[in-house]
């Protein structure tokens, strides 16, 4: 037969051809491309378009809508990052701690991982509508619920009722969680929280695990006494590399919120909820407006980009031990 | 006086038993050596006694004082575990100073925030550097103060590990097969400086070991688990010489001792291999016993000797400085091992047939019931 490699030496590079080729294509030339349009004024169905140097990115700093879609997207990130992480860590502890049903409790709490978002948020745009939802229904009732009116607003700690907010919420009306700009926002970061804290919580089950039980012992005989002190001296230390997994992924997942925004306030009210994947979404499919889309998923994409690399200068630097 | 006592321990893993009622004295400043194969519950009882581990019944007394109820942190106990158990994160200064910061700073002190508004904090750190500073020099462990435990290598993490026991001067040390990690050459070194180190702080050690080389170079006394039972406490030279059951006799001594059965006459005289041994044992009334001989109490014969058994050799087994020679008899089908002397063995090769016997004083005799039965030597 025939030989088809007659350079021996060259058969290497075809072994590795079409991984590199279809990475190319499918991975690189895509940023490339929208790297290409982000300096242009392209339409979708235009038939010429001009170049317009970095104008795109400077409306991205200009206009009042993009501010808000900054400060949407960070404080929703500052929001959930921190919030689902603690509880993420707080149960795992709470769970590697349970002798049994700790499978039961996992089960549970991963749930809403497992679910589709967007189903989850057409049941949460039941649960929080105004009028007919669960949520405010309960409110409503809890009003002329002596026990539960005095608990909400905090009268038995000496409050005057009708100065909360729960009692003045009773007196006006219940709020509209999704509808109001000073909720709206807060409401999809507790759906980002619920969603994402059962994915932390599975994370950090995994990195208890691989402290060593030793650790404890030693703690204890050196000193520790009580969980607390063996909380700061070991599980919190040893959990370095899980922390900055966490984080980062935590981070990126909330930087790339879509589905509920989408389902429940399509960027509204007043883009008190306008986040960054949505606004690609919306200029670059919706409205067709390729140029300026291809701008933001490159913002975007840096952002992601310095994420990833503080996540690699952490793992390479200071939480590594073995 | 004792340092530690343990009373009547009992522990039960479920349903098993892992230790079966436990008496242990431990006087104060000895180096007492647990030691047994895997499984015997010579590391659960180090841990009860550390407070690691709770005990189903029976009493911990530590300088007279029951501690049944007192946490491991309070108890003053130092370990050194198998592992190290290092904290990883912490530089071996910083692990140095971890016991001694959690017993001599308050809370508050220790606090990153509020703690240097503490003018006593000052004073104490600089107490705990000079500790540090003296025991990393007792160690020779000063040029890796600045190091993580990941760029140590197994011996300097183990003297880190000690180093982390010594500083804060506890009222007994307490060891978990410390030296069972190391390379063979560096545990029979670290051998003599734990030595040298328990002479030097005449503090009490409690060593769990499976190896029965460091409990017989190391101790003052060792006691001899097995199946959750202390069979044996005594010093080396005693466990050796006379080990009051089979099972001792059988752990301790490497190569492992030969067993032969034997079986007495009439007139009270005992056979084995067909060989008449000159003494008897102050019970005649068993009738089968077994012998114990150590490999080095057997003597190589000339040929055409009188006496002695005739011996065919198996398998020669060279450690250098000794020759270890299987050999199996006419009369029973187990394997014998004689220790001699390389000169000795120089001419002895696999399926020659020699001629040996046993030093008659050294034998061993145990019962029925595999206990030592004490034996007196008969005039011929």
């Amino acid at each position: 037969m025939k030989n088809i490699f007659p350079n021996q030496l060259s058969s290497h590079v075809w072994f590795v051809v079409p991984a590199v080729l279809l990475m190319i294509l499918l991975l690189i030339l895509p940023v490339f491309v929208a790297a290409t349009f982000s300096f242009t004024n392209y339409n979708l169905g235009s038939p010429d378009f001009e170049w317009i140097g970095t104008k795109n990115y400077e409306v991205l700093f200009k206009y009042s809508s993009y501010k808000k879609m900054f400060t949407a997207s960070f404080t929703y990130i500052f929001v959930v990052v921190p919030i689902s992480i603690i509880l993420g860590l707080f149960s795992a502890i709470l769970i590697s701690s349970l002798r049994f049903g700790g499978e039961i409790y996992k089960t549970i709490f991963f749930l809403p991982v497992m679910a589709t978002l967007l189903a989850m948020a057409i049941v949460w745009d039941f649960t929080l509508d105004p009028i007919v939802g669960i949520v405010n229904q309960t409110l409503q009732k809890g009003c002329n619920t002596n026990f539960f009116y005095s608990l909400m607003t905090g009268s038995w700690l000496g409050f005057n009722p009708v100065d909360t907010w729960y009692g003045i919420a009773c007196a006006e009306r219940m709020p509209n969680w999704l509808g109001d700009k000073k909720y709206a926002l807060g409401t999809i970061a507790f759906i980002g929280i619920w969603q994402s804290f059962g994915f932390n919580m599975v994370l950090y089950l995994a990195g208890l695990t691989a402290v060593p039980r030793t650790l404890y012992k030693a703690a204890e005989i050196d000193g520790a006494s009580g969980s607390w002190e063996s909380f700061k001296l070991v599980t919190w230390p040893l959990l370095g590399p899980t922390h900055v997994f966490v984080v980062t992924i935590t981070s990126i997942r909330s930087f790339q919120v879509f589905d509920t925004v989408e389902a429940l306030t399509r960027g509204g009210p007043s883009k008190s909820t306008y986040m960054m994947v949505y606004a690609m979404f919306e200029k670059g499919v919706k409205q067709n407006l390729i140029g300026i889309g291809s701008t933001l998923t490159v913002v975007f994409l840096f952002f992601v980009l310095f994420l990833t690399l503080i996540q690699v200068y952490f793992v390479n630097r200071k939480v590594h031990y073995s | 006086m004792y340092s530690i006592e343990l009373k009547n321990i009992k522990k039960n893993f479920g349903r098993t038993p892992v230790l079966k009622a436990i008496n242990l004295a431990i006087k104060d400043g000895e180096f007492l050596t647990l030691v047994g194969p895997s499984g015997c519950g010579k590391s659960t009882l180090l841990q009860i006694l550390a407070g690691l581990e709770s005990q189903d019944e029976g009493d911990v007394i530590i300088n007279n004082k029951i501690v049944n109820n007192i946490r491991a942190s309070h108890r003053n106990l130092a370990m050194v575990f198998q592992t190290y158990a290092l904290y990883p994160h912490l530089t071996v200064q910083q692990n140095l100073a971890v016991p001694l910061k959690l017993r001599s700073l308050t809370s508050a002190e220790r606090n990153p925030f509020i703690g240097p508004l503490f003018p006593t904090r000052k004073r104490k750190l600089a107490k705990i550097q000079e500790k540090i500073i003296h025991t990393s020099e007792i160690l020779q462990i000063s040029h890796l103060l600045g190091r993580k435990p990941a760029q140590l290598s197994g011996g300097q993490q183990q003297r880190v590990a000690l180093g982390r026991a010594m500083v804060r001067e506890p009222s007994a040390f307490l060891m978990d097969e410390p030296l069972s990690n190391l390379d063979a050459a560096l545990r029979v070194h670290m051998r003599t400086e734990l030595s040298q180190l328990h002479r030097q702080l005449k503090t009490t050690f409690v060593y769990v070991t499976h190896d029965q080389a460091e409990a017989l170079t190391m101790s003052d006394r060792m006691a001899v688990m097995m199946n959750g039972k202390i069979l044996q406490i005594d010093t080396p030279d005693q466990i050796y010489q006379n080990p009051l059951t089979l099972e001792v006799a059988e752990f301790i001594g490497s190569p492992k001792i030969n067993i032969a059965p034997a079986e007495y006459d009439t007139n009270g005289h005992l056979t084995c291999l067909g060989v008449k041994i000159s003494f008897s044992t102050a019970m005649p009334e068993q009738k089968n016993v077994k012998l114990g001989i150590r490999p080095e109490h057997f003597e190589i014969l000339p040929q055409d000797a009188k006496i002695g058994f005739l011996a065919d050799v198996q398998f020669k087994e060279n450690m250098g400085s000794d020759i270890y020679l299987h050999f199996k008899t006419n009369y029973f089908e187990q394997f014998f091992i004689v220790r001699c002397s390389p000169e000795k063995a120089r001419f002895i090769a696999v399926g020659d047939r020699i001629r040996i016997r046993w030093i008659e004083e050294k034998i061993l005799i145990f019962g029925s019931s595999n206990e030592l039965v004490s034996f007196k030597k008969l005039k011929p």
